[in-house]
Parts: structure tokens; C-alpha cells; sequence
């Protein structure tokens, strides 16, 4: 792609868990509450520190828009309504974006400026969202060689916004001020494949340092594309990774095309499930960013530096799983997101580490799929009821489901019901059932005799017993 | 015209060899360097670190900067600056905080004024609003003068939001016989941000001026949390009661005087007894004396009595005292032996001295009759038995009586006597 002068890189948003970046209101985003605050606002346009008044900025002012914030009291207090002045910066998003800079291996800022960044479409309700450069100059190894990281900063994130109307836009806050980390590269990502892979390492070195949000919408990536002749272009709203090369692809033919006919601009574009995009907002300039005067330099001394421990990565993490407990790299990855799993395997240890993970990981997803049961519904406590006979041999693996569903319904069991049958016993079983039903395939045999046995037979067991009686 | 602005671009090498490139900007702190980086993050360097400052030349940045013709045949009104955050902006090329008040200035910020009315705007100082001393009130009353003898229908006074309500209640007492509007308006977050309520609150305050025929002091500030409505509210009866929020001032036992909604172009009268504009009204200027000592001491468990003998040099002592208007005045047993102390310095300041009970619960009139301590209080000289006052309030009216030389006799009577709507008869339930 270097023909046509391909320029790319990323920004990666990741929400950190905890509380807000400058109050106490907690992490409540999506707060299922129902909003009991509701205000109404304006904003103006106002000069940035060298005077002019950013494009971006001017382009809302035209729109002369009423904001309206719905707020629950569960997750924001009046710093989000811009009631009152912003606490000291939380420490604990602090100490993530400083583990997240070690990780990339990046210089860090030793007086650490809050700026506001002008945003006038409401998203933030005083008109500027707050953001700290944390980090500069660090580097990323990818299978392309290596990709330069530009910055890692420290923000807020923006409020959500629930309804345009037009004149009026609607706005829930539980969103907004929840601290956000942006890792930018710089523009040297080859393609889009690249480009792929760079967002996918990204993510997973912020998800090393236990401290981030987990879940749908809590990473985001934002994607600059340029080619000779154009401006840059930045790309929102990836539902998917797998999405980028595609629309990497079909920007470029965009860009092309507009260089062609003459209509360049550089501004903010919004991705479409179909890989296309369509136009945001014009591109913000530097102008937009000011100093924070409410809050103090945070000062980072040689002592905090020190004090930061680089966590492993998770991908090393998965790697050592993998060998010591003989997992294939999917459920190392499994793994990961099973913190009592350890633990499990040492209390269990007649159990298969694999078989512990495979039932972490997969039951509550069987349950859901087959009985419509929620997937949080089994407790950790109900695992260990399932482990524990699995253990102790008291029932075999073909038994687990049937338990897990009682567990979750809380419908009384007794486990003797689900008591292995003695060898003898389930020879009988199979010939009975195979005598019954001369000529079927083995299949259906199997099925048939499965269900008779409720999960007192081994499954390969009865397979062996079935192939040898039919 | 196009108003330009000139910043240096320098390139700062530190000792590990690091390289950036900025516009040098005022630093926050001595010992550091601060560049705007081009992404427009601002870096912060330890000057021992940094080795190497090379001055790269000025940049020039042309600042646009619009003229605005006036519309002469619109109600002519004076903008006076104090200060506050109405019209602040930090000039980041010098590091000083600027006041944008010139009417091109102004009308440039805020260019619905110029379809309201015709503004001659000027700033009268620059200050954060706690400095505000008795000499700067003069300042202002003299201002004031100059500009209703040019003709004005109206006055809007900018002023910082902490003591915006004492200012208020010394131009009421100062200024007899006003024949016209004078606003005070201020804002709790500045004019810098988006989310300003400076520029509605100066909105409104022009409207009210346009279209009401009220006359005398008043202030203008957001009725609530909301940027629709603002409220005019009474010069001697608001007090400040938040810190940080828009609505943060509140009347205090009087209703406010009006709700302003500059979006629907109406205003609203809540009080029908006030006063009306008088264009043959003589404006009479009574100084404060910025030599008067008035002091303010508050009542509180534990109290002693040398916090009072601190203020017997002093013209006057207001004390905020606890309920109806108490203090600890009894000895009830071993440990209340101090309440006597308290008791004796107070008779003493009172013979020498006007001391004026207010109460710190800040809604409800002082009553002395109640209970014990109220009438050992009364007893010992202290007056303003049945006053409605904050203690703001209180403070101001009696530094203004002794500035006025009145002696403890004719003021013991006036603190008792409502002279320009800073004591209600009645606190409506």
C-alpha cells in the first residue's frame, strides 16, 4: 500500500474499573437505575489558549443545541453536572495508566497536566473532557516489526447520549467522568491487517493490568487513515476487530475516489456494519486543548515510579497455563478470566484441569443455551458441590449437567440418584436397550441409552458397551 | 481588525536527551518548564533537567477579533467589571489573567447583548472578589454616579460570586434615592468553559433591566441547576449558600424578586411592592468609612471569652449566635464556669460598642425572649432583638451606620428599623 502513501494508526479506549477519574461516584456504567436527576443545558463556544476557537468547537456553536442530562444519584453526584469543581485524580486509574506505560515501555511524564479538551456536543457537560499525557515514546513489538507508541494518556470518559432530537439531545451521565485510557501509535501501521493486530496487542496489554472494565463497550478503538493527497481521517465505532481490514480497505477507496473528484476534508467518520462510513464531525485541531486550572500538577515521584509493579502479560500468562496444567491454548485463554481457578485445581485434584475449566467456562453457557437459564446464576459454591463429586467419584462427568441444572433452578437432588452404575449393571442396561431396538445406528442406540442411564454411565464406557453389543 | 498574538516556539533537549518541540507557555510552578506540545498537551520539564533551551523564534498568531456596531436606539446600560469569572480569560502568550471588557470585547463573547441593548462597558478593577475592602465599595458608588449622570437606564456590575451579596447590600444603604437598576451579576464557572453560566446570567440581568421598571439593587444569578430561568433576587436579604453551584445564592426570608427566561424572552415579577424607576429621582451618595471596624464572631460549644475581648478595640461586633440568637451565657455546673467570663465580656463590649445578634441557623428571625440565655443577652446590651437579617447582612448595615457617625443610641434604634428592605415584617410560612 505504499504506493499510494497508506498512512495508519490507532487509538485504543479502555474504560478502567473503580471509581469516577475525579469524584467517588462508582463505575456504574449502564446504571440500571431510573434517572431521579434531570438537567438542562447550553453551551458556548469558547477560545482555546491561543486564542482561536476550534473548528470542531464552531461547528457545534452553529447547531445552538439544548443539552438534556438524565442522571442517577447511584453513579453520578455534581461533579458530573459541572456543580462542582473536580476532586483530586484517582489514584488507582493513575497507577493503571502508569503500569499500562510500562508495559509499552514508554517514557513517563513526571508532572502529569490535566487539559480540557474542548467537546461541545454535549458529551461532556461542562464542554471539555479532561485528559492527562501519561506517557509518550514507547514502543510495540508486532509481526510487522515495531510500532512506535506516541502516547498513553489518562481521560475522562463522555456521557452517553440516549436520543437526538435535533434541537435537543438527550444524555445519560452514569458514563461520564469513568477513567478511560488512550494508548495512540503512531501513523506507521502497514494495512489493515496490521492495523488489526496492533488494536488486538493494544488490548490485551491493557487487560494485563487487572485493573480495566471488563465486557461489551468498555474498549473502543478509534482508526486514522490517510493517503497521499488526503487528510487524515479518523475511523469510530468498531463493533469488531475482525471488521478492520475491510474497512481499512474501503476508506482508502473513499479517500481515492474523493482525492479524484477533489472534495478532500479531514474529519471524524462513523463505521457501518457494512464496513462503510459515514461523516461525524469535522476533525478537532490542537486548538481545542487548555489547562485544567482546577486541578494541581500531579507530581509523580522516583518512589511511585518504583512502586509500580509491571504486571505479565496475559498472553505469557495463558503460555505458562498452558504448561502447567496441559491445556490447550483456548482454555489457557479461558483461564485467564477464571480467577478461582488455581485454587480449584489443587482442592480438586482428581479432576482434570481441563475438565475444571471446560465446566467454568462452558456450563453456564450450556445452561443458558438449552434451559434459558441466566450464566451468572451458578455460584462459585455450586461449582465446588459439582467438583467435589466429580472428585470424590461419586458421579461421572455425563452427570454434571443434569446437577447444574437442579443447582440453578434450586430443585432439590440427591446425588446417590446419579450414583455410577457398577459395570455389571450397565452391560445390562446396554444389551437391554440394544435387544429392544434391533438394527438402529449407533447414534440413536447411544442417545437411547444415555437417557435411560440419567448420568450414572461414563459416556465412553457405554460407547464401548454399545459398539460391542450391537 | 485583526488583533494579533505572539508566542515563542522553543525546543528543549533534557539531560537524557529527550527532545521536545512547543510553544513555551507561562509554567505553574517555578522550578518547571511548560511547552504546548503540537498535539496540544502541555509538557512540564524540571528546569535542572533541562539542558538545553534554544529559542526557535516567535510564532504569530492573528487573534480574530470582531467590531460591532451598536444599535443606538436600544435602552443605553453600563457594564462595570470588579472582576470574577463573568468575563475572565487567562491570555496564555503572557501568562496574565485578562479581563475582556470593553463593549467590542464584550459584545464579541456575548453578541445577544447587542441586540438587547447599547453597552458602555469598562472595568473598574480586576479582583477576586474576597478582597473586596469598604474603600472599594466607595469606588463603586462614585462609578456608579458618574455613569447615572451620563444617563443610563440600567447597571450591570460583574462581580466574583464569594462576597457579591455584601457588595449588594452596601451599594442598597450607599446609593439613596436610585432611580435606577443596578444588577450584580456572577457566575460559578468561568466564561473559559462551555458550560459557563456567566453568559446567561448577564443575559438575563440586561432583559430584567429592558423590561421592568424596577429601581435599587439586586442580583442575577441561575435559579437552579438548569440553564433556562435565572432569578433576580433582593440586594439585602440573599446569601451565597452553596459553593460551587449555579444556583448557589438563595433569598433569605424575602422572596425573590423576579424570574428571568432569556430563551422565551420573559420576565417574570414575583413582588409587586417595589421600586420603580424615578428619572427625577436625586441619587445621593453615602460613604462607607473604610476606617470603621465591625467584626463578626460566632457562637459555638466550648466558646471562650478572651474570642470576644479580641474585639474591644473594635466600632462594632456582630455575633451569629446559635437558635433564636444564643450563646453560652449560664453557669450550669463545674465546667460552665467560662459562660460567666463570656457573659462579663459581653456586657463590657455592649457599653462601648453596638453588638448585633444574628442567627446562624440563616433562615429565621432572631428572637431573645425565649429562653434564658436570650434575655441574659438582652440584659447585657445586646440588640437586633427580632431581626430577619443574615449576619452579611447585619454586618454591612452597621458598618454602614457607624460610618455614618450615628451614635450607639441611634443605632441600638435604627438596627431595629427597616430602612431599605433589609428587615422583613413578616417571613411568609
Amino acid at each position: 500500500m505504499n504506493n499510494i502513501g497508506f498512512k495508519a494508526g490507532v487509538e485504543i479506549h479502555q474504560q478502567v474499573d473503580g471509581h469516577k477519574l475525579f469524584c467517588s461516584c462508582p463505575c456504574l456504567v449502564n446504571d440500571d437505575n431510573i434517572p431521579d436527576v434531570f438537567v438542562n443545558r447550553k453551551l458556548r463556544v469558547v477560545s482555546g489558549e491561543t486564542g482561536r476557537v476550534d473548528q470542531a468547537a464552531a461547528f457545534e456553536m452553529q447547531r445552538d443545541r439544548k443539552f438534556v442530562y438524565q442522571a442517577c444519584s447511584s453513579s453520578s453526584c455534581l461533579v458530573e453536572l459541572d456543580e462542582e469543581p473536580p476532586h483530586a485524580v484517582n489514584k488507582h486509574a493513575l497507577e493503571a495508566a502508569l503500569q499500562v506505560c510500562l508495559l509499552l515501555k514508554c517514557k513517563i511524564v513526571r508532572h502529569v497536566q490535566f487539559m480540557r479538551k474542548t467537546v461541545v456536543d454535549g458529551s461532556n457537560v461542562s464542554g471539555f473532557q479532561r485528559t492527562a499525557l501519561v506517557g509518550y515514546d514507547g514502543v510495540l513489538q508486532t509481526s510487522k516489526g515495531l510500532v512506535k507508541i506516541d502516547s498513553v494518556c489518562l481521560e475522562e470518559e463522555s456521557a452517553k447520549k440516549v436520543e437526538d432530537r435535533g434541537h435537543e439531545v438527550i444524555y445519560r451521565l452514569d458514563r461520564l467522568g469513568v477513567p478511560l485510557i488512550e494508548v495512540a501509535t503512531d501513523a506507521s501501521l502497514q494495512d489493515g491487517v496490521h492495523v488489526q493486530e496492533v488494536a488486538g496487542l493494544i488490548g490485551m496489554i491493557l487487560r494485563s493490568t487487572d485493573k480495566m472494565r471488563r465486557g461489551l463497550g468498555t474498549i473502543r478503538q478509534d482508526i486514522n487513515v490517510s493517503i497521499h493527497g488526503h487528510p487524515r481521517v479518523e475511523l469510530k465505532g468498531f463493533q469488531d476487530l475482525r471488521s478492520i481490514p475491510k474497512t481499512v480497505e474501503v476508506e482508502v477507496k473513499r479517500q481515492q475516489e474523493s482525492v479524484k473528484a477533489g472534495h478532500i476534508a479531514g474529519e471524524v467518520r462513523k463505521v457501518n456494519p457494512d464496513f462503510s462510513s459515514t461523516f461525524l464531525r469535522p476533525m478537532p485541531g490542537a486548538d481545542r486543548m487548555y489547562p485544567e486550572t482546577d486541578i494541581p500538577l500531579v507530581h509523580l515521584s522516583d518512589e511511585l515510579l518504583k512502586s509500580i509493579v509491571v504486571p505479565e502479560l496475559l498472553t505469557e500468562k495463558a503460555l505458562k497455563l498452558e504448561k502447567k496444567f496441559k491445556l490447550s491454548p483456548e482454555l489457557a485463554r479461558e483461564v485467564l478470566d477464571i480467577p478461582e481457578f488455581e485454587k480449584m485445581t489443587l482442592t480438586f485434584n482428581n479432576i482434570h484441569p481441563s475438565i475444571i475449566v471446560r465446566t467454568l467456562a462452558e456450563l453456564p453457557k450450556e445452561l443458558n443455551t438449552r434451559f434459558g437459564i441466566e450464566p451468572t446464576t451458578l455460584k462459585t459454591s455450586d461449582f465446588e458441590t459439582i467438583f467435589k463429586a466429580l472428585n470424590e467419584k461419586k458421579i461421572v462427568q455425563s452427570a454434571v449437567i443434569d446437577i447444574a441444572y437442579k443447582l440453578a433452578k434450586k430443585e432439590d437432588f440427591n446425588f446417590l440418584d446419579y450414583e455410577v452404575m457398577s459395570d455389571e449393571d450397565l452391560e445390562r442396561v446396554v444389551k437391554e436397550i440394544v435387544a429392544q431396538h434391533k438394527g438402529a445406528p449407533f447414534g440413536a442406540l447411544m442417545g437411547e441409552v444415555m437417557r435411560t442411564l440419567k448420568g450414572k454411565g461414563d459416556g465412553k464406557k457405554v460407547a464401548d458397551l454399545v459398539k460391542k453389543f450391537s | 481588525m485583526v488583533d494579533v498574538l505572539q508566542v515563542e516556539e522553543v525546543e528543549i533537549i533534557t539531560k537524557k536527551g529527550e527532545q521536545f518541540k512547543g510553544i513555551l507557555l507561562p509554567s505553574p510552578d517555578p522550578k518547571i518548564i511548560t511547552i504546548k506540545l503540537k498535539s496540544g498537551y502541555n509538557i512540564n520539564i524540571d528546569k535542572k533537567y533541562a539542558t538545553n533551551i534554544k529559542k526557535l523564534g516567535k510564532i504569530t498568531i492573528p487573534r480574530q477579533k470582531r467590531e460591532f456596531t451598536q444599535d443606538p436606539s436600544l435602552p443605553k446600560i453600563a457594564i462595570l467589571h470588579t472582576g470574577g469569572t463573568v468575563a475572565a480569560e487567562v491570555d496564555y502568550a503572557t501568562g496574565a489573567v485578562t479581563t475582556r471588557f470593553t463593549p467590542d470585547e464584550l459584545i464579541g463573547k456575548f453578541p445577544e447583548l447587542s441586540s438587547l441593548v447599547n453597552i458602555d462597558s469598562r472595568l473598574m478593577s480586576n479582583m477576586w472578589s474576597g478582597d473586596m475592602r469598604f474603600a472599594h465599595y466607595n469606588k463603586m458608588a462614585k462609578e456608579i454616579e458618574l455613569e447615572i449622570k451620563k444617563g443610563v437606564e440600567g447597571i450591570i456590575i460583574t462581580h466574583g460570586t464569594d462576597t457579591m451579596h455584601y457588595t449588594a447590600a452596601a451599594l442598597s444603604f450607599m446609593l439613596q434615592d436610585l432611580p435606577i437598576p443596578i444588577i450584580l451579576v456572577g457566575s460559578q464557572r468561568s466564561s473559559d468553559r462551555g458550560s459557563t453560566d456567566a453568559f446567561l446570567n448577564l443575559v438575563s440581568a440586561a432583559l430584567f433591566i429592558v423590561k421592568t421598571d424596577f429601581a435599587g439593587v439586586a442580583l442575577c444569578m441561575h435559579e437552579n441547576a438548569n440553564d433556562d430561568d435565572c432569578i433576580i433576587l433582593p440586594s439585602l436579604k440573599s446569601k451565597k449558600l452553596h459553593a460551587s453551584r449555579r444556583d448557589a445564592f438563595k433569598a433569605v426570608n424575602a422572596k425573590p424578586i423576579a424570574r428571568v427566561n432569556y430563551a422565551e424572552n420573559l420576565v417574570q415579577m414575583l413582588v409587586q411592592d417595589h421600586k420603580r424607576r424615578d428619572r427625577n429621582a436625586q441619587l445621593k451618595l453615602l460613604m462607607m468609612d473604610p476606617l470603621i471596624k465591625v467584626g463578626i464572631v460566632r457562637a459555638h460549644p466550648n466558646l471562650f471569652a478572651v474570642e470576644l475581648a479580641a474585639y474591644k478595640s473594635f466600632d462594632g461586633l456582630i455575633i451569629e449566635g446559635t437558635g433564636l440568637g444564643h450563646m453560652s451565657v449560664s453557669k450550669i455546673d463545674d465546667v460552665t464556669v467560662e459562660n460567666e467570663k463570656i457573659l462579663l465580656e459581653v456586657t463590657k463590649l455592649a457599653k462601648k460598642m453596638p453588638v448585633v445578634m444574628t442567627s446562624q441557623t440563616v433562615f429565621g428571625r432572631v428572637n431573645m425572649n425565649i429562653y434564658s440565655y436570650g434575655r441574659k443577652l438582652q440584659a447585657a446590651g445586646v440588640i437586633g432583638n427580632y431581626n430577619d437579617m443574615t449576619t452579611e447582612t447585619a454586618f454591612i448595615k452597621l458598618a454602614f451606620l457607624l460610618s455614618q457617625k450615628k451614635s450607639l443610641e441611634e443605632i441600638r434604634v435604627l438596627m431595629g428599623e427597616n430602612m431599605h428592605g433589609e428587615l422583613s415584617k413578616r417571613i411568609l410560612p
